[in-house]
């Protein structure tokens, strides 16, 4: 029990907590991006899907660790192809396409690894941790913090580069009137299905790459539905983050935290409450907070409303 | 819910003897579509067999026909149905009033929990009395955890998609807590309840088979939801509140009422389908209950365009898929996943049809 | 790969069938050939508990040459029931039901099949046509709980949901620790599903984070993250592979292997009840049946255990099979 309250305790729930936090963190500022131009994309879960298999596929028969990424990004966008085509082009519902997705990433992705992969054991090289010249120095924290991979690093750049493009430049100050007042964007002369277009193909693309983390940096292998409601919860994370990438950063890293405290809370033997009080904690949290940062201020006006239609 | 904006469009500047033909070539095309998605979404799994090196053909032919070889695997098809149409229905119904419920799943788990409970505790009913009290029991679990995410989207504005999404992990983790412990059987290692009293199971409908007559609930509520939503004025309101909640409240209709009662009603739904699997199939709690109907149960009701009378057509088609995927994988062992590929294709094809349907006039 | 080939000649061993069944004489043609089917509560391509029942089933096809055939439920008991029904209906003369969950199905499926034979894994039931065979998996694991606590300072094990198989294994893997020291400390945690690969691994790094230098992870598909977080963590934490071989994911932890062969078992069932004496009893898989449990150790990692603690589990291995030694409390 006492081991709990130690700086070392902490360091590795914190590290630990940035792990689990990687896959949520591109997936959710992928997410975001996409609801900041209006569009409510709740096929991620499969989207992550199909982007691990893919990963995994591609790392797997060239043993190249970008190429696997590169594809998973690829898998992603190819996913969001099918969803804009289907809900900006058509004007089809997206609750419904995201659903389809869903089903569509589950399946497609165990049929086809049932058919070629079917585990043997063999793996895949994961991305190596890499020190960081004189954070990982750093007492108790460093070792733990500052020994992670590339792609864990990679969120805190993927982060502020989302931040930027939203808040600093011209295109994300169309992307944002797109989802806030799209007929203001289409008087402008601007198009909003472009715009649309984009957000949609960059956020299934974070989302992609999410997914690849899980086989290409963080497990070496794919098992099917490995993503076990990992897209679902980065919904949470965009509406808990009130539709901010840095938010999104953040919330993301608290859902880790908790996951993380779940996990080494139970390895507590002294500790005799249910594991499953835990397992829920995060959940519980997530609805308390959805209701206290609630309120419609800082969602996109026409989240989920196709253009055109009243 | 965009069906409506595009009739009111269409017909509004054309002469009658075009619009009625219009009318009747759309409504054609209505129940064309979801027969032509299915046949594209199968020849997509053909296809998709094919290049795996499996023999599509004959494969898609078994799994489509054999569901029907016999009465015992039609009685298997129309027990797969029960949960999809209850939960379908049920959704059509949120969905009109525009609360995107994605936790029919939890609702589904809360029924089964609320109905084990009573299934369980107490002894001694007549069957005439024990079956309608956990029907009910379920029905209540169901509406209550759907009525908490109608609840905080009224009273704190909380999307009731993440609370919904939320709430099924809350309840999946619930019922596993709960067949571990404290509803645990304790003769049993596995973790389960104890078994429902016999006189609390769901009557059978057909001697023989395992077909119960939740079926018959199931149709006739379905029917029931159809009335409400198209022939009554409480459920036109919950439609308008659905298309302009802010012209419902100028029209007087209370919006916030209407909403929480549209997620009362869905989970109640959801929360009968736990029931009835509870107390009509499995006859014990177990913490893989559902293999996944309320998410299921979405599809159903969005293919069937949030028709509650469609619903039991989708939900029968998707029933059929499923038993058919498990009939695929015993005669020729195709992995099931792939009936998951096909419910996917058959959805994105319907979307995609119904472009194709209107997109012509628009433009002319 | 090799699951992939075989599958593949099950296929089109089976193909006349579907057309056959559609027909309604699928029954009636096969009558002599032995037929078995096999239901699995999560996906063959795992590795882990459901691979040992394809494994199963693909013994019996090849060593007996029966027509084979299986099928995924995704734990869906409402589904259980009918898949039983499936094959009895087919002229299936044997059905495994992999895990204990069938048996309530198989029961009620068994009394309008008498001529059938239900067997169903991790189960003690023995009832006319519907027969158990249990592999105790907490014998292995006892005498990991043995090695943990005579090489390490603190064992760490990560589940994957707590049921029956996952627990008896646990159980089995503390009594043997505490065999050697009452106090050891293990620390236990459970991942909630099968799948999270991610969850296991860090479920493992935590416990090693907390001191553990022993982390037996047993999660089924979810298993080999945890081996994952083990490989990560340097030499000096050990762990045992199950099932499978995983030597390649963590080679410098695995001290030694746990086997389990339990299509021997199944086939030697079959095979019986093929030749007209079928058991009396169940049937009970334990140490004491060689080809079916296997527990070596690695000469070729780093970290190898001594010669004088292989000796002493030698022993213990011995008293197990001969029933001395209790694995489980109760």
């Amino acid at each position: 029990m006492q081991d709990i309250l130690t700086l070392g305790f902490l360091a590795t729930l914190l590290a630990t907590a940035w792990r689990l936090a990687t896959p949520l963190i591109f997936a959710s500022i992928g997410e975001v991006i996409s609801e900041r131009a209006g569009i409510l994309n709740i096929g991620i879960e499969g989207t992550m899907l199909m982007g691990a298999f893919c990963g995994f596929a591609a790392t797997f028969a060239s043993g190249s660790l970008m190429l696997g990424l590169l594809a998973g990004i690829a898998a992603g966008v190819a996913s969001g192809l099918l969803f804009a085509l289907l809900t900006v082009t058509v004007k089809a519902n997206q609750i419904v396409v995201g659903a389809a997705i869903n089903l569509l990433g589950l399946g497609l992705t165990s049929f086809l690894f049932r058919t070629y992969y079917v585990s043997t054991g063999r793996g895949v090289e994961i991305a190596p941790p890499i020190d960081i010249p004189w954070l990982s120095d750093l007492p108790f924290f460093g070792e733990a913090l500052f020994r992670q991979n590339l792609i864990v690093y990679s969120t805190v750049i993927v982060t502020i580069l989302a931040a930027l493009l939203l808040y600093r430049t011209s295109f994300g100050l169309t992307l944002r009137a797109v989802g806030d007042h799209p007929k203001a964007v289409d008087v402008a002369g601007r198009s909003v299905a472009a715009y649309r277009y984009a957000a949609v193909l960059m956020g299934s693309g974070l989302a992609g790459l999410g997914g690849a983390f899980l086989t290409l940096g963080h497990s070496n292998q794919f098992v099917e539905g490995m993503t076990s409601g990992r897209g679902f919860i980065a919904l949470a994370v965009v509406v808990f983050a009130r539709w901010s990438p840095v938010g999104a950063f953040f919330v993301s890293i608290l859902f880790g935290l908790f996951y993380a405290l779940q996990l080494q809370l139970q390895a507590q033997p002294l500790l005799n409450i249910s594991y499953q009080v835990f397992q829920a904690l995060p959940y519980l949290m997530t609805i308390i907070a959805v209701c206290l940062v609630g309120g419609k201020s800082a969602e996109p006006r026409r989240l989920g409303v196709p253009y055109g239609e009243r | 819910m965009t069906q409506i904006d595009q009739q009111g469009r269409g017909g509004a500047a054309t002469p009658p003897p075009l619009r009625i033909l219009r009318k009747a070539a759309s409504a054609g095309l209505a129940m064309m579509r979801p027969a032509a998605a299915l046949a594209v979404a199968l020849f997509c799994g053909t296809v998709l067999l094919g290049l795996n090196g499996f023999d599509g053909i004959s494969v898609m032919i078994g799994m489509v026909f054999g569901v029907f070889q016999d009465m015992r695997s039609v009685s298997e098809v129309l027990l797969k149905a029960v949960p999809l149409i209850l939960i379908g229905a049920g959704l059509c119904v949120a969905f009109r009033c525009r609360m995107w419920n994605i936790g029919a799943e939890g609702q589904f788990y809360a029924g089964a929990v609320a109905a084990t409970f009573a299934g369980v505790s107490v002894e001694g009913l007549t069957a005439w009395l024990y079956v309608p009290l956990i029907t009910l029991a379920g029905a209540l679990g169901g509406a209550f955890w759907g009525g908490i995410a109608g609840y905080l989207k009224v009273r704190f504005q909380a999307s009731e998609i993440v609370t919904t999404i939320m709430l099924n992990y809350i309840a999946l983790i619930a019922t596993s807590y709960l067949v571990t412990g404290p509803m645990k059987d304790a003769q049993a290692a596995y973790p389960q309840s104890a078994r429902l009293f016999r006189e609390a199971w769901i009557p059978n409908l057909i001697p023989g088979t395992r077909l119960h007559v939740g079926i018959l609930v199931a149709l006739v509520l379905a029917l029931a939801l159809y009335v409400f939503l198209y022939r009554s004025s409480a459920g036109y309101a919950m439609r308008v509140v659905g298309i302009n909640p802010f012209a419902a409240a100028y029209a007087g209709i209370r919006t916030r009422g209407n909403m929480v009662a549209a997620m009362c009603i869905s989970g109640g739904m959801a929360g009968l389908a736990g029931a009835f699997e509870v107390a009509g199939v499995t006859r014990r709690l177990y913490q893989s209950i559902s293999p996944g109907y309320g998410f299921e149960g979405i599809a159903v009701a969005l293919l069937a365009g949030n028709n509650p009378l469609g619903a039991i057509l989708s939900g029968g088609l998707f029933a059929v898929l499923r038993s058919g995927a498990e009939l695929m994988q015993i005669t020729s062992q195709v992995p099931q996943v792939l009936v998951l590929v096909i419910q996917g294709i058959v959805i994105l094809s319907v979307v995609a049809f119904a472009a194709i349907r209107w997109q012509p006039w628009r433009k002319g | 790969m090799g699951l992939c080939v075989g599958a593949r000649a099950v296929r089109i061993g089976v193909m006349p069938l579907a057309i056959a069944g559609l027909l309604g004489s699928g029954a009636v043609a096969w009558a002599d050939q032995l037929k078995m089917g096999l239901l699995v509560p999560g996906s063959v391509s795992e590795e882990g508990w459901n691979r040992i029942g394809y494994n199963a089933l693909k013994g019996v096809e090849e060593q007996l040459g029966a027509e084979v055939s299986y099928v995924e439920l995704q734990q869906n008991p409402a589904s259980f029931a009918k898949a039983f029904y499936d094959y009895a209906s087919q002229g299936y003369q044997v059905i495994l039901g992999h895990g204990f969950e069938f048996q309530d199905a198989a029961l009620e499926v068994a009394e309008q099949y008498p001529d059938t034979y239900f067997l169903i894994s991790s189960s003690d039931i023995h009832e006319g046509n519907v027969i158990g065979l249990n592999t105790d998996t907490s014998q292995p694991f006892y005498l990991m709980g043995v090695v943990a606590a005579k090489m390490g300072q603190k064992a760490g094990l990560v589940g994957g949901m707590e049921i029956p198989p996952i627990q008896q294994a646990f159980e089995g893997f503390k009594a043997g620790a505490r065999s050697v020291n009452p106090d050891f400390p293990i620390s236990e945690a459970y991942i909630g599903n099968f799948t999270d690969t991610a969850a296991a691994k860090e479920a493992a790094l935590s416990m090693i984070a907390q001191g553990a230098d022993f982390v037996q992870p047993n999660a089924s598909g979810a298993t080999v993250g945890g081996f994952q977080g083990i490989a990560e963590s340097g030499k000096n934490v050990g762990t045992f592979s199950i099932f499978s071989d995983f030597t390649e994911v963590a080679p410098d932890n695995i001290l030694g292997l746990y086997k389990a062969d339990y299509a021997q078992g199944v086939v030697e069932v079959v095979r019986s009840i093929m030749d007209g004496n079928p058991p009396q009893s169940n049937v009970a898989f334990g140490l004491k049946d060689e080809k079916v449990m296997q527990f070596t150790f690695r000469d070729d990692g780093p970290s190898s255990v001594p010669e004088e603690i292989r000796t002493e589990i030698a022993r213990i291995a011995a008293e197990i099979a001969a029933g001395n030694i209790r694995t489980m409390s109760n």
